[in-house]
């Protein structure tokens, strides 16, 4: 079992929910509102990640955070950021891919409050971000624990776009999906099998408390 | 000025001509067939959607004003709305869709004693989801008083609860409504219910005011055909009026479309021309039927062609014998029917009493904005 390469797993998987987790739920409560007649589009790009193979995403991510790229060059020597081969690269293009497993859930989750309950709020006297605070986050809960779950455990075995962004550096940007490619390629299959077993494991109970939640808070509003 | 001044205009995407004003204390009920532009009003007056051109003004404020660019947002109005799907927060309890509003944390001693104010004492901590239609909708109107608001707005309240509960919740807005001096707005589309409810009504379509005034008033004395068909008046017929001679006071109508067939006497109040097609209704009360006799002055000579007992009332159908087409609907009591021994095929007599005639223009005047004056003979 590499534990350094887990750790950095799930680093990587956290600061990826964390950093998702509020330009998403903003973003997915626009969608679900707005009237505008550009939002398919908008859903469309959100979506992207999904279809495109991730050597796609990986090779453009490349090319744009490449100290060969203008943008790339003017992170590295405006701040010193270098985006290739870095923990930091890897967060950013995780967060980029991951845009539409937080996204979705929560964009469900706010389209299905009635219109009126928000209009009920508004003309009871509740400010637009009162009522988002205590009347739409709490129905969109459960949405946003879905996207939540799902970014994580997506971003735990995301392999294609960490490659090509990240290399496999140790202890910087290998994570643990990488090291099990490592260990099969080295023909150490008791190895990649532990870790295939942790991964699976992790990624299930992740998912089982994601339904597990969504269905107690289900109950919770039918009920009393 | 009354409590609420309404005007409205606007001609996308729901064309809208209304006027309308409610004073404190008073129910107006906005009555009008689906697309007739009555939620569409209650939305405009919460601050729900924006009309291109319009006013509103309440207790003494404006809120909207196009003209000099015055839009309140919807939290700034104080407005308690309650909605058709009363629209409770349903993560919340009773007390605490009431406690939200009124800004209350912990016992919350003002939501309580709303709650107790609409009898859901003892279902504080309930969920939405646990319960009934009627208690739900007691919830809602609680959250809609715990405002504090200036105008109360109720959007089809009494649709989605059965008959009984219904019966009881008309009660309760009858007792609220003695300790509560705000203007209310109800919309339905249910005439017995504005009837039962409201002390004026504005009858809508297609987004204007074609009438408004007491549910007794406009339910005798329909400004248009139009109004008399939207409000289903049962004894809705076509005539010719025919003025009164010099002098008297008496002018007839022809029913029918030309001269010639039956006639009824009826006031002349010298509004219509002599010889102009008209509309005429006749309210129930105004008629009375019997078994035929010798024949009387304002009486008509009928066959009873259908008699349909709803309890207490039997729905008598009687079709006319010198016009076989035209039939008049009496309500009869069932006794009294039964006393006379009569039955469908009998001859009868219906009574119209020339003064519970209404005689209005044959075509409806399409751009009648306001109430006043009604049209008559």
């Amino acid at each position: 079992m590499d534990w350094e390469a887990a750790r950095i797993s799930i680093w990587l998987a956290l600061f990826t929910a964390l950093v998702l987790l509020a330009p998403a739920v903003w973003l997915a409560r626009w969608l679900a509102i707005t009237p505008w007649r550009g939002r398919p589009l908008v859903e469309a790009l959100i979506t992207l990640p999904l279809l495109l193979p991730p050597t796609v995403i990986g090779f453009y991510l490349l090319s744009a955070f490449g100290t060969g790229s203008p943008f790339g060059q003017w992170l590295a020597d405006s701040i010193g950021l270098k985006l290739v081969f870095t923990f930091e690269g890897l967060l950013l293009a995780s967060v980029l891919i991951n845009l539409p497993f937080m996204a979705q859930p929560v964009q469900r989750a706010f389209a299905a409050i009635p219109n009126s309950v928000r209009e009920a709020a508004w003309v009871s006297g509740l400010s637009v971000w009162r009522t988002l605070w205590r009347v739409e986050l709490p129905l969109a809960w459960p949405g946003i624990i879905a996207g939540f779950a799902l970014t994580f455990a997506h971003t735990l075995g995301e392999f294609g776009v960490v490659l090509m962004v990240g290399g496999s550096i140790a202890g910087e940007t290998k994570t643990i999906s990488i090291a099990i490619y490592d260990r099969v390629q080295a023909f150490d299959n008791t190895a990649a099998a532990i870790m295939s077993l942790a991964l699976l494991a992790f990624s299930l109970i992740a998912i089982a408390v994601v339904f597990y939640v969504g269905q107690r808070e289900r109950r919770a509003l039918l009920d009393r | 000025m009354a409590a609420l001044n309404v005007t409205l205009e606007q001609s996308a995407p729901i064309p809208l001509a209304v006027q309308l004003d409610c004073e404190a204390g008073e129910l107006v009920a906005l009555v009008g067939p689906s697309g007739s532009g009555k939620t569409t009003i209650l939305r405009a007056i919460a601050g729900l959607v924006h009309p291109q051109s319009g006013r509103i003004q309440a207790g003494g404020i404006t809120w909207l004003d196009t003209e000099r660019g015055v839009r309140q947002a919807p939290q700034a109005r104080r407005v308690g709305l309650v909605f058709q799907s009363y629209a409770l927060f349903p993560h919340l309890s009773a007390l605490q869709n009431v406690a939200l509003v009124t800004g209350e944390r912990g016992s919350a001693p003002r939501a309580r004693e709303l709650i107790a104010r609409v009898h859901l004492a003892g279902l504080e901590d309930r969920r939405p989801a646990a319960l009934s239609g009627g208690q739900q909708q007691r919830v809602a109107l609680a959250r809609a008083l715990a405002h504090d608001p200036v105008v109360l707005l109720l959007d089809e309240p009494f649709s989605a609860v059965d008959q009984a509960t219904r019966q009881t919740l008309y009660r309760e807005l009858a007792e609220l409504r003695r300790n509560l001096s705000v203007p209310i707005v109800l919309v339905t589309h249910d005439l017995l219910e504005a009837r039962m409810l409201a002390d004026r009504m504005v009858i809508l379509d297609r987004g204007e005011t074609l009438q408004q005034g007491t549910p007794g008033h406009i339910l005798s004395r329909p400004r248009n055909a139009r109004v008399a068909k939207l409000l289903g008046i049962q004894n809705h017929f076509e005539g010719v009026f025919e003025s009164a001679a010099q002098g008297a006071t008496w002018g007839t109508l022809h029913w029918g479309t030309t001269r010639g067939g039956l006639t009824v006497r009826v006031l002349d109040k010298r509004r219509i021309d002599d010889g102009a097609r008209v509309s005429w209704v006749i309210a129930g009360e105004h008629l009375q039927l019997r078994a035929s006799e010798a024949s009387a002055p304002d009486w008509v000579d009928c066959v009873l062609e259908d008699a349909l007992t709803l309890g207490e009332i039997t729905r008598c159908k009687a079709r006319t014998v010198a016009a076989p087409r035209d039939q008049l609907i009496v309500n009869v009591p069932t006794n009294t029917l039964r006393e006379a021994a009569l039955h469908p095929g009998d001859p009868v007599q219906v009574r119209i009493e020339p003064h519970g005639v209404h005689i209005m223009p044959a075509r409806s005047a399409s751009k009648a904005r306001s109430a006043t004056p009604d049209s008559e003979a």
